[in-house]
């Protein structure tokens, strides 16, 4: 077994090297080689993980709200693995133990901490046993994929059945995630977000289910975020958003970054998050939840996550001369209408950059882009941005559903061309750059990016800051 | 003024099928012909007979549960309305809702509403990916592209398929049909969605709603650039004449 298992975690290491040199980024690839190899790979290294297994799952927020969690792990000085690239497929996470694994094969981490895709989900858990399993939210994303959204919750609902000895960390203002506290028996804590005051946001609709989990009744909203994530109770039934363990409460928002005290055991504490985007709010919220399950003291745990710098295209900085460029990754249409709200929450004009691929990795149904609130756009004035670029295999269409949302047709240019459609945007006239881009288009994206323009660490005094 | 109606907006509204109501509501508005949208939830009345065009979408199994009592209240209406020539957009599952029955995997027979003779049987492949097909309208002969995603296999009794099936898989794969079509009701599988970037069929819809209040169905001929270049991308995709 031994020998196996070091023979596969070289083969894996060598792969991965191999990959690098031939410029792959080799994320998956050490994790399919060496499980070639040998198939119990992942379940002997995974064993050896000296304290903790936390997975995240999740529709958004899984890479996010992962790194966070290691920060946190990190400033607290424990030795952590994480996939922190988002390579989250079976082969995804054996690869990142891999990786953290000596050339004989031996795990020296006290924590693991795994994103996990929802399809996965029920494999990985055959090989490797969490002790804590957090879920963010579920959104439709890449259905041609998954089929529908019910049936990958019930499959995360069967797979936790399975589990013995866990605690789950969940996102109560999610109905489709709280039910699973109640249907599963594991131990929960529970996180969510209090009403915002004052407030401002545009109206966006699309909500994936006003219906109760339980008796098909419909779901009475106290306040909504965002989707149908907010406060609620079934008029039928007993189902109502379970009772807090962490609350972020006096959420106020600069140029689209939140502040916010959040409250645990009758102690708040104040967070400036050094992330654009409410939804990062809630990725927080469940790093936190996992610092204080840790016992860690409130000043490691902000430590941890002012550490956070975002992964690839998770609202990634850059500069161009004196431009702000910001690149956001969209996978479904709850990601790209909390982008929206994030860009219209930007101050100055903008020109904006949509590239849409629809390879495998992004699903090559692109129908939910018609799910997108594009028609926000069009009631900004005329100045607010400046020119749409849109861009990628299926450009045609994105400056089609602009079109449709009311978006003149003299500000929109199409590009399919990645290498040239960047550079084109960021020569705009407005102030800042705004690229959204899907899975694929993301790592061409980055690249030419990172050839133009300056990749952007946050520095403290940079930041807005509310006291 | 036409009026056009989004049924169960909230619960059939899979894979941005609403993007249909979009087109057709603005390709009304792009030529100043009136129209305004009538967005019909459970337990909402509707009258059909003030309804210009009607779209039923898709929606998972779940949410189809919970409108099967509601619409089939609805159901002697809609047969009416269907005889007096109401033109219907209907895709995926709203598609095998009109017909006669769904049977599941386990051999379950859900009824349908029963007002168009087809019927659709579960299957454990699913239909999925680009779809080109070929229509006929008022002999005018008309390539229609799209995506589809089902696990139902339809069976087309005594009534018309939509189109010829150019590539993909169509109703079950075996016939070469695809959707189906009675009088002025419209069904496919193909989202997309649909009607954005197949304007020439949009138009048509637009065109048969305005001759039915006996407006003038005269259209002024719009700047149709990136429908043109979408639905050409994925003709030339799929390896089709029509594209580049």
């Amino acid at each position: 077994m031994y020998f196996f298992r070091s023979i596969a975690v070289l083969s894996g290491k060598l792969a991965a090297k191999l990959s690098r040199l031939t410029g792959g980024r080799g994320s998956s690839l050490p994790g399919v080689v060496a499980r070639r190899i040998y198939s119990r790979v992942l379940q002997e290294l995974a064993c050896q993980i000296k304290k903790e297994i936390i997975m995240v799952i999740g529709t958004n927020g899984k890479t996010t709200t992962n790194n966070m969690i290691a920060k946190i792990m990190q400033a607290g000085g424990h030795k952590v693995v994480f996939n922190e690239e988002g390579a989250n497929l079976i082969t995804g996470v054996t690869a990142c133990l891999v990786r953290s694994a000596s050339y004989t094969g031996v795990v020296e981490s006290d924590y693991a901490l795994l994103e996990v895709d929802e399809a996965s989900f029920p494999k990985v858990i055959q090989e490797v046993q969490p002790q804590i399993v957090v879920i963010t939210n579920f959104f439709r994303d890449q259905l041609d994929r998954y089929g529908e959204l019910d049936k990958t919750v019930a499959l995360i609902k069967n797979a936790l059945h399975k589990l013995n000895d866990i605690t789950l960390v969940l996102n109560a203002d999610d109905p489709l995630v709280a039910q699973l506290g109640q249907s599963t028996k594991h131990k929960v804590i529970y996180y969510g977000v209090a009403r915002q005051q004052n407030w401002e946001r545009p109206a966006i609709q699309t909500r994936e289910s006003r219906f109760c989990p339980f008796c098909g009744g419909e779901l009475h909203y106290h306040y909504y975020h965002y989707s149908q994530l907010g406060d609620y109770n079934c008029l039928q039934c007993a189902f109502t958003r379970p009772e807090l363990n962490l609350e972020a409460i006096n959420i106020k928002t600069v140029n689209g970054y939140i502040n916010a005290d959040i409250c645990y055991q009758e102690n708040c504490y104040h967070l400036s998050l050094r992330a654009a985007g409410f939804y990062n709010l809630y990725n927080a919220l469940a790093a936190f939840t996992i610092g204080c399950l840790m016992e860690m003291n409130d000043a490691i745990i902000k430590k941890g996550l002012d550490r956070y710098t975002p992964a690839i295209g998770r609202m990634e900085h850059f500069r161009y001369q004196d431009k702000l460029v910001l690149l956001n990754l969209v996978k479904n249409p709850t990601g790209y209408n909390e982008g929206l709200v994030t860009l219209l929450a930007m101050p100055g004009t903008k020109d904006v950059f949509m590239a849409v691929n629809d390879n495998d990795a992004d699903g090559q149904d692109i129908s939910w882009l018609w799910d997108v609130e594009f028609e926000i756009l069009a009631s900004l004035p005329e100045e607010a941005i400046k020119s749409f670029t849109c861009s990628g295999t299926r450009a045609a269409e994105i400056a089609l559903r602009l079109k449709y949302a009311g978006i003149p047709i003299n500000k929109i240019t199409v590009i399919p061309d990645l290498e040239q459609a960047v550079p084109a945007v960021l020569h705009g006239k407005a102030k800042m750059t705004y690229l959204f881009t899907t899975y694929t288009a993301l790592w061409s994206a980055q690249r030419i990016l990172c050839e133009l323009a300056k990749k952007e660490q946050f520095d403290a005094d940079s930041m807005p800051s509310v006291s | 003024m036409l009026t056009v109606c989004h049924l169960y907006p909230d619960l059939l509204n899979l894979y941005g099928d609403r993007g249909n109501v979009i087109a057709f509501l603005q390709r009304c508005r792009w030529r100043n012909i009136p129209v305004q949208l009538l967005e019909v939830n459970l337990g909402e009345t509707v009258d059909f007979n003030q309804v210009d065009f009607l779209f039923l979408g898709g929606g998972s199994d779940r949410e189809q549960n919970l409108i099967s009592d509601d619409l089939g209240q609805r159901k002697v209406f809609l047969h009416q309305a269907i005889e007096d020539g109401l033109i219907i957009l209907a895709i995926c599952g709203g598609y095998q809702l009109l017909g006669q029955y769904y049977r599941t995997l386990e051999n379950e027979v859900i009824p349908g509403l029963g007002l168009l003779d087809y019927y659709t049987v579960a299957s454990t492949k699913r239909f999925i990916g680009n779809v080109a097909i070929e229509l006929n309208l008022d002999n005018q002969i008309l390539k229609v592209t799209g995506f589809e995603n089902h696990a139902g296999k339809t069976h087309l009794g005594n009534i018309e398929p939509l189109g010829n099936l150019l590539s993909g898989y169509g109703n079950n794969g075996k016939d070469g049909t695809e959707g189906a079509r009675y009088k002025n009701v419209f069904c496919s599988y193909l989202h997309g969605p649909l009607l954005p970037k197949n304007s020439v069929f949009t138009d048509h819809l637009i065109k048969l709603a305005l001759c039915r209040r006996n407006m003038n169905k005269e259209l002024i001929s719009l700047n149709d650039e990136f429908e043109k270049d979408a639905h050409k991308l994925m003709l030339s995709r799929l390896k089709l004449s029509g594209g580049d």
